[in-house]
């Protein structure tokens, strides 16, 4: 087989194009306000994190907005599971819920926003809360679909085998649950963040968002092209954590 | 599991009992918590101010609404479009499909909000942001649903059909059309739902007109009942058009179980 493997082929392309894009941008008579050349964007992360550009209190901002995603994944994965398996327990809370659940995932959150901002003030709970409210739904969805397709014979086996009721969940419940709920963690994540970020970039007071804004509202674009790229980096890195979860829960 | 089994009559009943509990309980709250003045009436109108001002600010919106749904349609088209057109290339083959699709798994992991600022560095405040934006938000979830439709497609089906004779264009009308249809129209619900999110948040971020923009003056100047009367409106709005697309998905793929 004198095919190269898809990963080479994949890395060869995103190279050309860098490529192509840094040609471009050194040779045609684009803006540098609006573009910048990969190499250039590669440095300036390189110098934020080494904390010797221009970007001021890069550590601090940041620290601001992982507390904020973590604080906010942490209540929508508790609270997420926990009124899951609520909703999943009974048929009728389920039954009765699920249409408000539906109607309640159908609003776009984004919306809401400027009352969160009403009623919590420009802090960090604003920024929190509406990441929970954007991130809760698809945990709470997965989390009582994986209970509902659960199969009953299971739990009247672990009856009959003498099992008590904290024996049955932790022995069968939560084994059999597992790899959806962390599914719904996962996406559930990528949620939490989208939420923390749309607020910091709506209500600029503290955080990357207010370092974004800083970089664009001052036309720094090497500095907003970098800062992005840190930031997205942050998705990434908690999708890709909850990847291996689960291909590890998996096998 | 010790559940109490009830005739299906009286479980509904229970059922549209607790709905009716749930949404009366909101409003009571959300009624003493601005009457006895937990927050301040200035960032909260009780659910009767609110209602009174509905229909006046339903009327004030009115240009504002026009606005949101003509960008949000033409974003959605748009967005939809280009996800089946390279979903379509993508999956043409399994290697270009091994060699494209991390990197549109990655698109679709990354928080796209982040991105904002730059769509307004490149395409300014003004309309072609909001629809590109709304258009990138419909992309990727709805070409993770065209890859996904494309795998539902057996390879086993097409053989049967060229067996029987159909034609290349037979083959897709009838045999992988069918079959990738449900997904594609769940794709659809969650494109569209993105869609709305995108629209209302460049909206929010930086329009002159539309619905985020309506909103935003109106929590800034503090029209309290107002606002509150004008995110009831927008809510509305955007529920009938995605549960309308959920009962299309439902419909599609009825036939499956």
């Amino acid at each position: 087989m004198s095919r190269l493997s898809p990963a080479v082929t994949r890395t060869i392309i995103i190279v050309c194009v860098l490529i192509v894009c840094e040609i471009v941008t050194d040779y045609s008579s684009a803006s540098r306000i609006i573009v910048a050349p990969p190499s250039e964007i590669f440095w300036q992360v390189l110098k934020i994190v080494t904390a010797t550009s221009n970007v001021p209190h890069f550590y601090p901002n940041a620290w601001i907005t992982i507390q904020e995603v973590l604080g906010a994944f942490a209540v929508t994965a508790i609270v997420g599971i926990g009124l899951g398996f609520a909703f999943a327990s009974s048929k009728l809370i389920g039954d009765a819920f699920e249409p408000i659940l539906l109607v309640l995932y159908a609003i776009p959150m984004v919306i809401l926003f400027p009352l969160f901002v009403l009623i919590l003030g420009i802090g960090m709970a604003p920024k929190i809360v509406f990441g929970i409210t954007v991130g809760i739904f698809v945990v709470v969805f997965n989390t009582s679909a994986a209970v509902r397709q659960i199969d009953p014979n299971f739990t009247r086996l672990a009856r009959s085998l003498g099992y008590g009721r904290v024996m049955t969940f932790f022995k069968v419940i939560l084994p059999a649950t597992a790899p959806t709920i962390l599914a719904g963690l996962r996406l559930g994540f990528g949620y939490t963040v989208i939420g923390v970020m749309a607020a910091e970039l709506l209500v600029v007071t503290k955080g990357l968002g207010s370092l974004i804004d800083w970089a664009s509202f001052n036309y720094f674009t090497p500095q907003l092209y970098a800062l992005i790229i840190i930031t997205l980096m942050i998705g990434v890195t908690g999708n890709s954590f909850f990847s291996v979860l689960e291909r590890r829960w998996v096998k | 599991m010790n559940a109490v089994i009830l005739a299906p009559h009286v479980h509904l009943r229970l059922t549209r009992v607790i709905q009716i509990g749930f949404v009366a309980a909101v409003l009571l709250i959300w009624h003493l918590a601005a009457t006895l003045g937990w927050v301040d009436n200035l960032f909260l109108a009780t659910p009767l101010a609110t209602a009174r001002v509905f229909i006046s600010t339903a009327i004030l919106s009115e240009p504002h609404l026009a606005a949101t749904l003509s960008s949000f349609i033409v974003a959605l088209f748009m967005g939809v479009l280009a996800a089946m057109v390279v979903g379509f290339l993508v999956n043409l083959s399994r290697y270009s499909y091994f060699v494209f699709m991390p990197i549109l798994v990655l698109g679709v992991a990354i928080p796209k909000v982040t991105l904002l600022p730059l769509f307004v560095l490149w395409f300014g405040i003004e309309k072609t942001t909001i629809i590109i934006f709304g258009a990138l938000s419909a992309f990727f979830p709805m070409i993770v649903n065209v890859s996904a439709a494309s795998q539902e497609v057996k390879p086993a089906q097409i053989t049967l059909a060229r067996a029987m004779g159909y034609s290349r264009i037979q083959t897709y009308r009838k045999v992988i059309f069918p079959a990738m249809l449900p997904v594609l129209t769940s794709g659809l619900f969650y494109a569209c739902n993105a869609a709305l999110v995108g629209v209302f948040l460049v909206e929010l971020f930086l329009a002159r007109s539309g619905m985020g923009a309506f909103i935003r003056d109106l929590a800034t100047t503090f029209r309290t009942p107002e606002l509150y009367a004008a995110i009831i409106l927008v809510s509305l709005v955007s529920v009938v058009i995605n549960m309308s697309l959920w009962f299309l998905a439902r419909h599609f793929s009825s036939w499956r179980t």
